[in-house]
C-alpha cells in the first residue's frame, strides 16, 4: 500500500517559542483509517493545521495525497475534505446552501452536487431541516451538515478533528457506518483524532499517540496494546507451592505479581498462552479456582504512555466544551 | 476564479437580504442626511437681508441668494440638488467602510480556514466581499437617486439629463465604490476584531466626508483643506455626478472635466484593487 500521508520531522513551532508539535514522524497507507490521540493540548489540531496547509510548517516534510504540503498546496488542498474543531458552517445560510456552496467551491458539477447533496443530507438524517437557516440548528445538527459539508466533493482524504464530540450514540454509529463505507467502497483515507478511544480502538486500523508534540506511541491498536504488556490474567489457584516462577518461564509473560493465592500475570495474547497454563497448573497437582482475563483496552495504553487517563477527565467537560462551541456561534 | 467569487457573493447577498433591518437602513440614512440636512442647511439663506445699513430689495436680494448657489455650488438649482451629487458617493464610502466586516467575523467562526483549506484562489475571498459591497452600495444609491427626486425641494436634473447621463453617473459610482471596497477589504483581511475595525472606518470615513465636495464647495475651504479634498475621491466622484445632474449635455470643458474624473476614479480603483489582492495573498495564508 503506498503512502498516502507522510509526515517527516514535522515541526511546528508558533510565535513566542512554543513548539506545539516536535520532529513528528508518521504515515497513513492510502485507503486506511488512521487514529490521532492525544490529550488537550498535545498538538494534534496544529498538525491537521499543517497537513491541510492552514498553518506553515516551521520544520520537516509533510505530503498528502502525494504533493508536497509546503510546496504543493493548492493540489493538497483539491484532495482533502476537513471537518474542523470548531464547528465553521455558515448560521446565515441553510443547510443546503452551506452544502451547495462547498460544492461550488470544489467545482462539483451542480446536477451531480445535487443529487449527491440529497444523498448526504438523507444520510445525516437532516432532510427536514435542510432547508432551515443553521442558526437554528442544534450542536449535533450543526456537525452532522459539517461532515456531509466536507464530503461533498468526494475527497481523497478526510480530516476529521474530533468528528464525533457531542453527537448522540445512534448518530455516532450511522456516521460511522457511512464513513466505512466510503472507506471500503471509494478507497478513503481518513485521519481523525477522538476523544473516544472505544471508537478509535474499534474502527481505526492504525493509531498514534501523542502527548506534549510528540508522539509516544504508534501501530494498529492491538499492537499497542501488546506493547504496554497485553493481557492481563488472574488466576486463583489452590494453595501450594508458589507459581510465580512457572509463570515467569512462560513465553511472552512480561510480569507476575503474586497477593496471596492469586496471580496476576501481564501476557500478549493471553488465549495462546492459556493452554499451557492450565497443563502446567495440573501437573503440580494444583486447582484452579477462578481465571480471568483482562483484554487492555486503548484507556490502558494512553494511561501507559501518557501518564493520565481521558476517563479521568471530568465527566461532564465534553459537554459544556460542546455547549461553548455552540452558545459562542449564538452570539 | 469568477465562479468562486460569485458563489461567495451569492452568499454575502444572501446575509444581507436576510436582514430586512440592513437593507432599510442603507437605503434610509442617505435619504435623512439628503431630507434633514439638505433642507435644514440652505446656503443661500445665509445671506442677510440687511448689511448693517445696507438694505437691498427684496428682488436684489432673491438675485444674491440664487447666485450663491449658481456660482458657488456648481450651477445646482438647489442645496439638495447639490448634496446629493455628493451623498450618493458618501453613501458608497459607507457601505463599502464594512466590505470586509463579515471577512473579521468568517476569521472568528473558522469558516475563513474552510476557505483558506479549499483551492479557491485567495484573491476569490477578496473579490467577493468587494463585489458584495459594490452591489449592495450601488442598488441603495439608484433608489437613493429616485427618492431624492421626490423629496420637496429636492433633487432636480437638468432637463437635458439623459439615459447616457444615468448612466454615467452610476458607472462613476461603481468606480468610487469598487475603489473604497477595495481600500476597506484590504484592511480588514489582516484584522482580527471586529471592534479595530468600526475604529479604523470611524477614523477614516469622517475625515473623507468633510474634506470633500460633499457637502460644501472646495473652494469654500482654507487653502490646505482644498488640497486634500480636491485629491479625495469623494470629491471627484461628487464632481462628475454633479456636473452631469446638473448639466445634463455638457460643454466640451465640461466634458474632459468629467472624463478627466473618471480616469482617476479608474485609477484609484484599480490602484486599491491591486493593493487589495496582494494584502489579501499576504494576509490570507497559513498561520
Ligand atoms: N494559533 C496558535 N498560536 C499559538 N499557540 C497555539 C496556536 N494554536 C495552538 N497553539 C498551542 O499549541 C499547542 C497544541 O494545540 P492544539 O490545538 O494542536 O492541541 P490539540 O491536541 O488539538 O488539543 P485539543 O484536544 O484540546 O483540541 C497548545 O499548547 C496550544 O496552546
Ligand atoms: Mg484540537
Amino acid at each position: 500500500m503506498s503512502k498516502i500521508i507522510e509526515a517527516e520531522d514535522l515541526t511546528k513551532i508558533y510565535a513566542g517559542n512554543l513548539t506545539a508539535v516536535d520532529h513528528v514522524s508518521f504515515s497513513v497507507d492510502e485507503g486506511t483509517l488512521f487514529g490521532f490521540l492525544g490529550p488537550n493540548g498535545a498538538g494534534k489540531t496544529t498538525t491537521i493545521k499543517m497537513l491541510t496547509t492552514l498553518a506553515s510548517i516551521t520544520s520537516g516534510k509533510a505530503s498528502v495525497a502525494y504533493h508536497d504540503c509546503a510546496k504543493e498546496p493548492n493540489e493538497v488542498r483539491k484532495s482533502i475534505g476537513i471537518v474542523p474543531q470548531d464547528l465553521a458552517v455558515d448560521d446565515d445560510l441553510t443547510g443546503i446552501e452551506n452544502v451547495m456552496l462547498a460544492a461550488k467551491l470544489y467545482r462539483v458539477p451542480e446536477s451531480i452536487a445535487r443529487k449527491r447533496a440529497e444523498e448526504l443530507i438523507n444520510l445525516v438524517d437532516l432532510k427536514d431541516a435542510s432547508k432551515r437557516l443553521v442558526a437554528t440548528y442544534s450542536g449535533g445538527m450543526r456537525k452532522r451538515l459539517e461532515l456531509i459539508v466536507g464530503l461533498i466533493h468526494q475527497p481523497r482524504i478526510f480530516f476529521l478533528d474530533e468528528p464525533t464530540l457531542g453527537l448522540d450514540i445512534q448518530t455516532r454509529a450511522v456516521i460511522w457506518d457511512y464513513i466505512k463505507r466510503l472507506n471500503k467502497e471509494h478507497n478513503l483515507t481518513i485521519f481523525m483524532t477522538t476523544h473516544y478511544l472505544e471508537e478509535a480502538d474499534s474502527l481505526c486500523d492504525s493509531v498514534a499517540i501523542i502527548d506534549h508534540g510528540k508522539i509516544r506511541i504508534s501501530g494498529s491498536p492491538s499492537e499497542l496494546k501488546e506493547k504496554v504488556g497485553g493481557d492481563v490474567l488472574e488466576i486463583d489457584v489452590t494453595n501450594g507451592a508458589s507459581l510465580t516462577e512457572f509463570f515467569r518461564s512462560i513465553q511472552g509473560v512480561k510480569e507476575v505479581k503474586q497477593t496471596g493465592s492469586k496471580y496476576r500475570i501481564k501476557i500478549p495474547r493471553a488465549e495462546e498462552a492459556l493452554p499451557t497454563i492450565f497443563e502446567g497448573i495440573s501437573a503440580k497437582g494444583l486447582k484452579i479456582r477462578e481465571v480471568s482475563l483482562n483484554k487492555p483496552t486503548l484507556d490502558e495504553v494512553f494511561l501507559e504512555v501518557t501518564g493520565r487517563s481521558l476517563r479521568d477527565e471530568p465527566s461532564g467537560a465534553e459537554d459544556s466544551f460542546q455547549r461553548m462551541i455552540t452558545s459562542r456561534r449564538r452570539l | 476564479m469568477i465562479a468562486e467569487t460569485w458563489a461567495l457573493t451569492v452568499r454575502e447577498l444572501k446575509k444581507w437580504v436576510r436582514t430586512p433591518a440592513l437593507v432599510f437602513i442603507g437605503i434610509f440614512q442617505p435619504i435623512i442626511w439628503i431630507a434633514l440636512f439638505g433642507s435644514a442647511f440652505n446656503p443661500s439663506n445665509l445671506v442677510p437681508s440687511s448689511f448693517g445699513a445696507v438694505q437691498p430689495p427684496p428682488e436684489q436680494l432673491n438675485q444674491i441668494r440664487q447666485s450663491i448657489l449658481t456660482q458657488t455650488f456648481g450651477g445646482a438649482p438647489t442645496y439638495i440638488t447639490y448634496l446629493t451629487g455628493g451623498m450618493l458617493g458618501v453613501l458608497l464610502l459607507f457601505t463599502s467602510a464594512f466590505s470586509g466586516g463579515s471577512l473579521v467575523w468568517d476569521r472568528r467562526f473558522g469558516f475563513l480556514n474552510k476557505l483558506l483549506a479549499s483551492p479557491i484562489p485567495r484573491s476569490a475571498i477578496f473579490f467577493s466581499r468587494v463585489l458584495a459591497s459594490v452591489i449592495k452600495g450601488l442598488s441603495q444609491s439608484v433608489l437613493v437617486f429616485f427618492i431624492a427626486i421626490l423629496v420637496p425641494n429636492g433633487l432636480r436634473l437638468s432637463p437635458e439629463f439623459s439615459m447616457i447621463d444615468f448612466i454615467a453617473v452610476f458607472f462613476t459610482l461603481f468606480l468610487v465604490a469598487i475603489g473604497f471596497s477595495s481600500l476597506f477589504t484590504a484592511m480588514a483581511v489582516r484584522v482580527k476584531k471586529w471592534e479595530t475595525l468600526i475604529a479604523v472606518v470611524n477614523l477614516l470615513n469622517l475625515p473623507l466626508l468633510f474634506a470633500s465636495s460633499a457637502l460644501l464647495p472646495i473652494s469654500s475651504m482654507p487653502d490646505w483643506l482644498q488640497g486634500v479634498a480636491k485629491v479625495n475621491p469623494i470629491s471627484v466622484g461628487a464632481d462628475v455626478s454633479r456636473t452631469l445632474i446638473v448639466y445634463g449635455s455638457l460643454s466640451p470643458p465640461q466634458t474632459a472635466d468629467v472624463l478627466f474624473g473618471m480616469t482617476y476614479l479608474l485609477a484609484f480603483a484599480a490602484l486599491t484593487t491591486f493593493i487589495g489582492v496582494i494584502t489579501s495573498r499576504l494576509a490570507l495564508k497559513a498561520e
